[in-house]
């Protein structure tokens, strides 16, 4: 019974070799040249060190907000579309409905202009 | 027009006097004669109503003693009905709210002079209040009506009113209100205990008379009404709203508070309250008789030590109400026509007075008893009325007040000597101090005399006619004995005769 | 290939709410098509919409019990529910009537606010109609979003924005009890579906070794109370109420409530009236803990948007009277109450946004002062209101208390009745005291800058209609709302 978790087993031996090995031989191979900058933590393009109390522009919020409404029709969708077959007409229709509320969000940010940078 | 349809006119033509005044809102040349000519169609009706009655043939209503009477289901969810019923005693009342309505026009007819036709639109509205709580004969219809009339004296005192005109007007309808609250209170529980015990959920009146009640029930429910009646009345550790609230009212509100007001309390008594719970009203006889008599000889204590006029009239009125209450209490057919005698009689009186010290305070400024003296000699028209106004308020022989009073002592003596006893003291010392504010305001001279002009055409007219009234009143009281013996043996009899 | 079993998808049951969020969606759409100018419009839109619903909600009425119900019995939509959507749609309607010249007044001219109206109440709607704790939950989640931004609306507003944030972290908190609540209720019976519960409940008993379903039921009626405006879980309310833009404040003391009353209804009344004995008591408490501390507390405000928003918490208490009488008289007063309260309340907002200036300058009750003598008319209205929030007869308000009053009595809760009338008696000094400003106190200014257009006419028309005609003829009211109970 067991046996059957054994591809899962694969997948994580496999993955786990696969992060050690880029590590591994970049620091075999790579070229070494540090710097103050290079060797600083990396989060996110921000400021490793000082205040805290940092303002950001809102339109990271708005960008994470979307993405996060976007995000979850995708994965909505996944188990849609395994069930697709069985579900039928009415999986359709009911998909189609999903889409078109979000659709009607995405053209008020649009128009909004909630995707414009500047 | 059938007959069942009078009552319901007699209730809502000032209502439709009220639309009248719309149209001359800012026009109070118009408006004030308008709102006259509704108060003196209201009379009138009220006039024919008298002179036509007994217009229903004998059992040609549900009830004895009934001369008209209109029935229609209202809210049939509760069981609530339209029912109004005319017998001698409302009659009597009907007669006298159209009357003093006219009387409280006429008397403030310049005192007035802001927001001129809203004045006589409260009056009117307030007119259909009173009327309505005199004719309902269903509770809930009662209580509606008993809610309606709070409104507009709020207004009037809070608009027109002197001195601390706000804190009396509040105080007036925070208090009635409270009281009136419970009363409906113990009406939702009647209405319970009846629905329960016959199967049929109604608040009319004459069905609720025969609801058994357990005596404990009874006695709180009773507790209840007495409660919002005795603060109407008012009784006396609930009279303190009454003289704030008569102080500072405008005259005609003064006029109105003391002649109908206070006598819906009583009615509501004689009505609701003693037949509905006759064990209970028995249980509490000695608090009534109680009530009474301190109410007589409180207010005349109290009114001795005034220096305000108007104030002095307010007390005067907790003693004659005291009458009213002690009469009820005996609750004997001689003693309770006394007490209805002597609510129609105060209103005239003391209606009266009120309109005098109005006129007083329109010309000086001050109803203090200190700023005036001479009148007799200065303002001899003025002065007369006065005199005999003060005369019938101290219950002079062959004036009004004399024969109410005359009633409630001998209905009450048989009953209760000691109280009747204890009444007789307040008489005299309402005697005394009756005496000393006509000595102080018309005979003595050593005070500086103010220049006063004496009564206009319009004020003598109103006063004449209420002396007219009055005198009648003492020296043939027959015709309003008549009116009310009927409905008051027939109370009377129904709760088994003296409790 | 076998079939999936797809449950039957039953339309008509969720028609109104259908319907409803379409507008909203198309109008929200149509908002960033028009121009400022022309917001107006989206208003009449969304007026349009309402009306078309409440037809859907009228047709409903007495539908045969197959069509009533659907997702396999998480929505019913019977009479009950129907009752509480009329009772939606009128604030909704009366709400939007009134919010145009707000936003032009307030120079907040954006037209979000009409579909954010609509969202929330077809969240109410769902709400009324669920019968499974996860639909009832779905719609007060899709309320509660709607209001939080409706709070805040006023953005330039520093109150505004308060009422927003303060609504939103509060509201977080008591949905976080409410689905506690119902997460313990499912562990403890085995079902979200409001009558499995109550069968669990009737074969099983509920308090041997049953501790987790009433920690679920309490926390339950915790969640609910914050909904409802209850002491003590009434603390947010002067602060929103004050901070909101006032048709906002009109709408969420009316709609809102009301809804918390439904989902309140439907879990006590239908999943564990075997309970009743015991959560009588607890809301007894609970009453009169809501009618004292609303009312004593609102006789000392000055803003009169924060007066209202404390009366509102008071009257949150008279219902809870009826809800503790437990029987049908208080159900059905609860309902009548609640739809008279939409049309009294929202009517005297009414007034306040007209009397208001921009920045919600001029909501003290002394600025009403001679009120009456500029614009008698309106303080007529106003005082008919405020006589009919105070019960007085003959206004619906009274009508509403009688009926709640008398089923206390009738289920024996005397004292519970008593001290009901005492606080009205109370409640009428606070109302008094705007009547005494608006008639007895002289002018202290011209109030020019009123300018009284169509729709609040309209609004304070039907809202006037609805406090006067229930007033004087109640009857067919009081039986649509008997027969919303009796199922």
């Amino acid at each position: 019974m067991l046996g059957a978790y054994l591809p899962i087993l694969l997948l994580v031996v496999i993955a786990i070799c696969f992060g050690l090995g880029a590590m591994v031989f970049s620091a075999l191979v790579g070229p070494k040249k540090p710097s103050a900058l290079k060797l600083a933590p990396y989060e996110c393009g921000c400021e490793p060190v000082g205040s805290a109390r940092e303002r950001f522009s809102v339109k990271f919020y708005l960008i994470a907000m979307m993405f996060i409404l976007f995000d979850i029709e995708a994965v909505f969708m996944y188990p849609w579309s395994i069930l697709f077959k069985k579900l039928g007409m009415f999986g359709l229709v009911e998909m189609g409905v999903f889409i078109a509320i979000l659709l009607v969000g995405y053209i008020y940010v649009w128009k909004k202009g909630a995707l414009e940078w500047e | 027009m059938p007959a069942e349809m009078l009552l319901t006119v007699l209730i809502f033509l000032p209502l439709a006097g009220c639309l009248l005044l719309v149209p001359v809102w800012n026009r109070p040349h118009l408006s004030r004669p308008l709102a006259l000519g509704v108060a003196f169609l209201e009379l009138a009706l009220a006039g024919w109503l008298y002179a036509a009655a007994p217009p229903a043939a004998p059992g040609g209503t549900p009830l004895p003693g009934f001369f008209l009477w209109a029935d229609h289901p209202w809210i049939g969810r509760f069981g609530i009905r339209y029912t109004l019923g005319l017998d001698g005693l409302s009659l009597a009342m009907v007669l006298l709210t159209a009357f003093i309505t006219a009387v409280a026009m006429v008397v403030s007819w310049r005192a007035i002079t802001e927001r001129v036709t809203l004045h006589y639109f409260l009056i009117l509205f307030m007119e259909t209040g009173i009327m309505g709580v005199f004719l309902s004969l269903d509770l809930f219809l009662f209580y509606l009506f008993w809610e309606v009339m709070l409104i507009p004296m709020f207004l009037l005192i809070g608009i027109w009113g002197h001195g601390r005109r706000i804190y009396s007007a509040v105080k007036f309808f925070l208090y009635t209100l409270a009281g009136s609250l419970l009363m409906l209170l113990a009406i939702i529980g009647l209405y319970l205990i009846h629905g329960a015990a016959s199967g049929v959920d109604t608040f009319a009146l004459p069905a609720l008379v025969h609801t058994p009640i357990a005596p404990a029930t009874a006695l709180w429910l009773f507790a209840a009404f007495l409660l919002a009646f005795a603060i109407k009345v008012p009784v006396f550790p609930l009279h303190t709203w009454l003289p704030d609230a008569h102080t500072d009212a405008p005259t005609a509100g003064s006029v109105i508070l003391a002649a109908l007001l206070l006598k819906t309390g009583a009615y509501g008594l004689i009505r609701i309250g003693i037949p509905v719970f006759p064990e209970a009203a028995r249980t509490l006889t000695p608090l009534l008789y109680a009530l009474g008599v301190i109410g007589i000889v409180y207010g005349s204590w109290v009114a001795f030590a005034q220096t305000d006029m108007k104030r002095l009239v307010a007390y005067s009125s907790v003693g004659h109400m005291g009458f009213v209450v002690l009469g009820i209490a005996a609750w004997t057919p001689v003693s309770v026509s006394g007490s209805v005698i002597q609510m129609v009689n105060h209103g005239i009186t003391t209606g009266a007075l009120f309109a005098l010290v109005g006129i007083l305070d329109e010309r000086a400024h001050t109803r203090e008893i200190a700023a005036f003296g001479g009148l007799w000699g200065q303002v001899p028209l003025y002065a007369f009325f006065f005199f005999l106004f003060s005369l019938a308020s101290l219950g002079l022989p062959g004036l009004n007040n004399f024969v109410g009073e005359f009633l409630v002592l001998t209905g009450v003596f048989r009953a209760s000597p000691t109280a009747a006893c204890l009444a007789f003291t307040g008489i005299v010392v309402t005697l005394v101090y009756m005496l000393r504010l006509m000595q102080e305001v018309l005979f003595v001279t050593e005070r500086s005399p103010m220049p006063l002009a004496d009564l206009t055409p319009r004020e003598g007219a109103v006063l004449a006619v209420l002396a007219l009234v009055a005198i009648t009143l003492g020296v043939y009281p027959a015709p309003l004995l008549d009116l009310v013996r009927e409905p008051v043996a027939l109370l009377t009899a129904a709760t088994g005769g003296t409790p | 290939m076998e079939t999936f079993a797809i449950p039957a998808i039953n339309v008509a049951a969720i028609m109104p709410e259908t319907i409803l969020s379409v507008i909203a969606m198309a109008l929200l759409l149509l908002n960033v098509f028009v121009k400022s100018e022309q917001k107006a419009y989206l208003g009449y839109l969304s007026l349009i919409g309402i009306v078309v619903t409440f037809v859907s909600v009228v047709t409903g009425w007495n539908a045969p019990a197959s069509m009533q119900t659907a997702f396999n019995g998480s929505v019913l939509q019977d009479n009950f529910a129907l009752f509480f959507k009329g009772i939606f749609l009128v604030s909704s309607f009366l709400t939007i009537l009134i919010t145009d010249q707000y936003l032009q007044r307030e120079e907040c001219n954006h037209g979000e606010i009409y579909p954010l109206i609509l969202l929330a109440t077809a969240g109410m709607m769902l709400m009324a109609s669920g019968t499974d704790l996860m639909t009832i939950f779905l719609g007060l989640e899709v309320l509660s979003v709607s209001l939080y931004v409706l709070a805040g609306f006023n953005r330039e507003n520093l109150k505004s924005n308060e009422a927003g944030l303060k609504y939103f972290l509060l509201g977080a908190f008591s949905t976080g009890f409410l689905l506690y609540g119902m997460a313990l209720t499912y562990g403890a019976t085995g079902s979200t579906k409001i009558a499995a519960i109550a069968t669990f409940i009737a074969q099983n008993g509920y308090v041997t070794g049953n501790p987790m379903l009433v920690v679920g039921m309490l926390l339950m009626g915790v969640g609910f109370s914050f909904k409802v405006a209850a002491a003590p879980f009434h603390m947010w309310t002067p602060d929103v109420y004050e901070g909101a833009p006032t048709p906002i404040t009109a709408f969420m003391s009316a709609g809102p409530k009301a809804a918390g009353f439904a989902g309140f209804l439907r879990v006590f009344l239908f999943a564990v009236p075997a309970l009743k004995a015991d959560w009588s008591a607890l809301l007894w408490i609970l009453a009169v803990l809501t009618m004292s501390v609303g009312n004593i507390i609102a006789l000392s405000q000055d803003n009169i948007k924060r007066m209202l928003a404390y009366s509102s918490i008071a009257h949150a208490g008279y219902a809870l009277v009826g809800f503790a009488a437990g029987n049908a008289e208080g159900t059905a007063g609860i309902l009548f109450y609640m739809l008279t309260y939409a049309f009294m309340n929202i009517g005297a907002f009414a007034i306040i946004v007209l009397v208001g200036k921009k920045g919600e300058a001029n909501s003290n009750v002394s600025d009403y002062a001679g009120f009456a003598s500029k614009h008698p008319v309106l303080a007529v209205v106003m005082a008919i209101f405020l006589f009919s929030l105070a019960g007085m007869p003959p206004t619906a308000g009274f009508i509403g208390k009688f009926y709640l009053f008398s089923a206390a009595i009738k289920s024996g809760y005397v004292w519970l009745a008593i001290i009901g009338v005492l606080n009205s008696a109370v409640s009428v000094y606070y109302y008094l005291r705007v009547m005494v400003f608006m008639y007895m106190k002289a002018p202290e200014e011209e109030f020019d800058w009123l300018k009284v257009t169509p729709p609040i006419v309209v609004s304070i028309l039907l809202s006037l209609a609805g406090v006067l005609i229930p007033g004087v003829i109640p009857g067919y009211l009081l039986s649509l709302a008997q027969r919303a109970i009796s199922m």
